[in-house]
């Protein structure tokens, strides 16, 4: 365990950045782990939980968040055709210069920023907002430089996943056709 | 005469609407009728915070606000949302107890796991 957190020391900096002056050690650390779930979905649970909108203590002049770990950043899933057709735009200030690049791309270059975008475009734009992102560390893998604290896995809710619109509904009945007869053989079955 | 008590109002104001009297004029008349529109104000925001207060205290038993207080007038407890923001904070158990009544009269949430302890900080 020492030498797996050894290993990456550059990010280490970065994990600890800036966590002498988060000033109130009575919160909690919530650990998130974003294999498999949806990206928006999972930020929207985070921007509550960091905004401390969970607690019945709220105040909204003061910063009362627990600190939020995401864990297996690179593995967080969108629906639909976001993964090729979803950009990140930005333009750097000259004329003509608007940059995009698609979430894959990304994902391969950075994978906590496409969470860590997700969540603070989620957060209020107030003077909080860079407190907040403070107490907000994000991984790609499942390690983290953090092992002794106090940690708490935190629960998604439970999801109810929408039914399939009747034309993707036999797309799918289709594919799953074609796979049998590849797999199994020439036996025509014609499904309407 | 209203020279000195437009100064006396004008402390804690920025820059020269303190110490200048044409400035500190408009600043003052501005900002007496803020505090006219936000003594309504007040009354709105306060109430909002209760309902946010109460909607985190309910969610931590896994039942929402909008359930919560339905369950409430069905069986005619006319506490406010400021005293139930109170007991949320203070008094976590008896607000338990008003969430389970509030569960039995209106067949809400049976919300499977919550996390952590329902005491916060």
């Amino acid at each position: 365990m020492a030498v797996a957190t050894q290993a990456f020391k550059g990010n280490l900096k970065k994990a600890l950045a800036g966590l002498r002056r988060i000033d109130l050690e009575g919160l909690r650390w919530r650990v998130f782990d974003a294999k498999g779930q949806v990206l928006g979905r999972l930020a929207s649970q985070i921007a509550t939980v960091i905004q401390g909108k969970d607690k019945p203590t709220y105040a909204p002049h003061q910063e009362d968040g627990d600190m939020c770990i995401v864990l297996n950043a690179k593995d967080v899933s969108v629906t639909g055709r976001k993964m090729t057709n979803k950009f990140y735009r930005w333009h750097t200030g000259y004329i003509g210069h608007l940059r995009e690049r698609s979430l894959k791309d990304q994902l391969v270059k950075d994978p906590t920023e496409v969470v860590r975008k997700a969540v603070l475009r989620m957060l209020p734009r107030n003077k909080l907002r860079d407190d907040r992102d403070r107490k907000l560390r994000i991984f790609a893998g499942s390690e983290h430089p953090f092992v002794d604290r106090p940690l708490e896995p935190y629960v998604m809710p439970p999801r109810k996943v929408r039914e399939m619109r009747p034309r993707a509904r036999r797309a799918l009945i289709r594919a799953q056709i074609k796979a049998e007869q590849g797999s199994a053989g020439p036996i025509v079955k014609k499904k309407k | 005469m209203n020279k000195d008590k437009i100064f006396k109002l004008a402390k804690g104001f920025r820059g020269r609407a303190k110490n200048c009297i044409r400035i500190a004029r408009e600043r003052v008349e501005k900002a007496l009728q803020y505090s006219y529109r936000d003594r309504r104000n007040k009354k709105r925001d306060m109430r909002s915070l209760w309902i946010e207060r109460i909607n985190a205290g309910t969610r931590l038993h896994g039942v929402n606000y909008g359930n919560f207080m339905h369950g409430l007038m069905k069986e005619n407890i006319q506490l406010n949302r400021k005293v139930l923001s109170e007991l949320s904070i203070h008094e976590p158990y008896s607000f338990k107890g008003l969430v389970d009544i509030s569960r039995n009269a209106f067949p809400g949430n049976k919300l499977a796991v919550k996390d952590g302890s329902s005491i916060a900080v």
